[in-house]
């Protein structure tokens, strides 16, 4: 049993924390308020720095396969509301060839993801609450996939190389690396102005090599990405609520009505406290559905309770953070407002808490 | 970090169930279905607890001076874990919170005398702190130690002293400066219940379990009978307080409870071709339950874990005793809700299920959230500790 940072952990967060800091300024995050919210300058920093091989193997150039490490870098990102959706390239792709690619496709892939290439993933699909049983289909024709259907919630895809798709065959479930320019793409508006793409496949033309895991593990292989997606998004919703509990605690050490602090009044810290034992608990189911995920690829219910945590911490702490700070909270110029939206995002994608609850219950009553 | 237990702890907690299915005989498990001995205290009890203490379990992460056998509190808190599980009520306020502190800070007599026999299972305490006006403000607290000189002279009363009625010592704080204000003044003393001088009258409380009030009239004691240095005993309190805070909410209990709803929600037929777990709701229920109790396990082993390298964090203790106390009356609540009207059947009755457990722990719940230090302060100490908020007023 160990629960300690490794120093190695301990330095990327604070390096991190040091880019972060300049990137995501207020000035800086205003202007991805409204335009597309990427920031290629941030993200080819973080590749000169060595942070998107994070979680990936030395012999692609990556710092070592530990996914907490992974899970460090989504944290920070999300505390700082980077402006940066990165876990269909880093997670979804980078991960799911890592672990079920071969030498070949991994050499290619994750040493161009590590260098700053962007890919993402198309996985959920509107009116499918069941992403392991895609309604997207792949048609066997000699040597050739042909694909159809609709996929949404697709991040970044417009400036993304290729996209790892879902889909369903003769053969079961595929996992097929579709080229960009093969798809038609819709950018969404969506509550926290992240670029989220609707994309449709017309019937795409892409050869057998494009599936990207050995023959008869398709499910396996979509299994795990579904897992570590939902993880690594926890990560994220952990550095979403860590902020606002910070935002909480600075504020209401602060504000002063009736001649003292409000963080004074029982009333206030005790909804402080709350949020603090909510983050303690996210932190640790976090931490062990990622570490589970380093040795075992198949670690549902863990990664089903990070999702449970992360969804209702980023409920209950976004509503306790936006009370505490009264008017503040919703105010445009001060920072919790973004936080407040971040938080929306990351307890809905991937499922909702009772989504989650009913398909852990399902697993609970049934597996064992 | 690694978050699991290793090869040789997995052994253990499988070689200590095996143990414990042995030790607890049905004579035991008679004894412990009679009302006065819920708590324990009865002679099949007495005889476990010294086997135990003779087999070397009491003590696993305990220095070898004291007969223990110095492994990480990782091993101790599986032991603590494995003998809750079994129902036995196992005095681990005595030998997880109390005996860890007079071993530390104890006088020579204490620590031979007393702290190697709470590791042999031949010491109970009781724990005198709260008295009629000083329950939250404990600070506030009157009892009396008065300088003779050979020793102290004891007056006063204690309320909820848990266990009592079979303890072979209080762990007593007493007033011992006058002028001193608050928290300065305090000291913390060893009293023996057989001392003419001390008495009680039994409350009976809602979860069946005994508690009660303690009055200690001119007892003498000696010098070595002091716990730590004298007017600092506020010290002693706290810590003793955090790892009772841990040892309240171990994981252990709650998790079996669940297993064994599970598994009788599994075999429940509700109609011909339906059983109790198909139920959407119930399925429900049990996810809630299982991410709250995974949650409290890692919070526990992580305090456990911190123990290992120092002293317990206020705060973290503090998330502990709060959340578990919080989520075992939710998780019981959801239980019982699976088990339906079933659930408020009691032990002696007919169809009862699971021995009545679900309707005994619903009774015994709300202890927890206000014993130990009231969730109120917790969440001050959270608060201030955690958040680096102001104290609050």
């Amino acid at each position: 049993m160990d629960f300690s940072e490794l120093s190695h952990q301990t330095e990327i967060r604070d390096s991190l924390d040091k880019i972060l800091n300049e990137y995501c300024s207020q000035e800086r995050l205003k202007e991805y308020d409204s335009n597309f919210k990427h920031d290629e300058n941030l993200l080819s920093l973080l590749s000169t720095n060595g942070f998107l091989g994070l979680g990936l193997n030395e012999k692609y150039g990556g710092s070592g396969e530990d996914l907490y490490d992974l899970g460090i870098l989504f944290e920070r990102l999300g505390y700082h509301a980077a402006p940066l959706s990165l876990s269909g390239c880093l997670v979804d792709v980078a991960q799911t060839i890592q672990k079920f690619s071969n030498e070949e496709s991994c050499n290619e892939i994750l040493s161009s993801i590590i260098a700053g290439e962007v890919y993402t993933s198309a996985i959920l699909e509107p009116s499918n609450q069941d992403p392991e049983n895609p309604i997207t289909t792949a048609k066997m024709e000699d040597n050739q996939l042909i694909i159809s259907g609709t996929k949404y919630l697709s991040e970044i895809t417009s400036i993304a190389k290729s996209l790892l798709i879902s889909v369903n065959s003769d053969e079961g479930v595929l996992l097929v690396l579709v080229d960009s320019d093969q798809v038609q793409l819709t950018e969404l508006t969506s509550t926290a102005n992240s670029p989220l793409f609707k994309v449709e496949l017309d019937s795409v033309r892409v050869n057998r090599e494009s599936i990207i895991h050995e023959k008869g593990r398709g499910l396996e292989a979509l299994r795990y990405l579904i897992q570590i997606n939902m993880v690594m998004r926890s990560y994220i919703a952990l550095g979403v609520t860590e902020k606002m509990t910070s935002l909480i605690a600075g504020y209401t050490s602060e504000r002063e009505q009736f001649g003292r602090v409000i963080g004074t009044f029982q009333a206030v810290s005790h909804k402080a406290a709350d949020c603090f034992i909510e983050l303690e608990c996210l932190r640790l189911v976090n931490q062990q559905a990622s570490i589970n995920l380093n040795s075992n690829l198949d670690c549902e219910n863990e990664a089903l309770v990070s999702k449970i945590w992360a969804g209702n911490a980023c409920h209950k702490i976004s509503y306790s953070a936006q009370h505490l700070h009264g008017g503040m909270g919703v105010d445009k110029d001060y920072v919790l407002w973004r936080y407040c939206l971040l938080a929306k995002e990351c307890e809905l994608i991937n499922g909702s808490s009772s989504q989650n609850i009913d398909r852990l219950g399902k697993n609970l009553t049934t597996n064992q | 970090m690694l978050i699991q237990l290793n090869q040789k702890q997995i052994k253990l907690q499988n070689e200590l169930q095996e143990y414990f299915e042995s030790l607890i005989t049905p004579a035991l498990r008679a004894e412990l279905n009679e009302p006065e001995h819920f708590e324990g205290g009865g002679p099949e009890f007495k005889k476990a607890m010294r086997t135990m203490g003779s087999d070397g379990w009491i003590g696993l992460s305990w220095k070898k001076e004291f007969g223990g056998k110095e492994l990480s509190p990782i091993e101790q808190y599986i032991f603590v874990e494995t003998v809750m599980r079994t129902g036995f009520p196992f005095p681990f306020l005595t030998t997880e919170s109390v005996g860890p502190m007079i071993a530390e800070h104890g006088s020579a007599w204490a620590k031979e005398e007393i702290a190697t026999k709470i590791l042999k299972g031949e010491l109970i305490f009781g724990i005198g702190y709260s008295e009629p006006n000083s329950g939250t403000d404990l600070a506030s607290l009157q009892t009396k130690a008065i300088k003779q000189t050979d020793g102290y002279l004891i007056n006063g009363q204690k309320m909820w002293t848990s266990l009592a009625n079979f303890s072979d010592y209080i762990w007593l704080a007493t007033r011992t400066d006058f002028e001193a204000k608050n928290h300065k003044g305090i000291s913390m003393f060893i009293v023996p219940t057989d001392d003419p001088g001390f008495s009680m009258s039994a409350i009976n409380t809602l979860g069946d379990v005994r508690t009660n009030a303690t009055f200690y009239d001119n007892i003498h004691i000696p010098e070595n009978h002091l716990v730590g240095e004298l007017n600092q005993g506020w010290s002693l309190i706290t810590s003793q307080l955090n790892l009772e805070r841990l040892a309240l909410v171990n994981h252990g209990p709650v998790e079996e409870l669940y297993k064994d709803v599970l598994k009788t929600a599994r075999s429940t037929k509700i109609n011909n071709d339906q059983y109790l777990s198909d139920l959407s709701w119930v399925k429900h229920n049990f996810a809630q339950v299982h991410s709250g109790i995974e949650a409290l396990k890692l919070i526990c082993w992580k305090q456990t874990w911190i123990m290992e390298s120092g002293q317990l964090n206020m705060a973290e203790a503090s998330v502990a005793k709060v959340y578990g106390s919080e989520f075992f009356i939710e998780a019981y609540r959801l239980m019982m809700e699976i088990m339906g009207e079933l659930s408020i059947l009691k032990n002696n009755s007919e169809l009862t299920i699971l021995n009545a457990r679900l309707e005994r722990m619903y009774r015994t719940a709300s202890i927890l959230t206000f014993g130990g230090g009231t969730n109120e302060v917790q969440r001050d100490i959270i608060a201030m500790a955690g958040l680096l908020m102001p104290r609050t007023r």
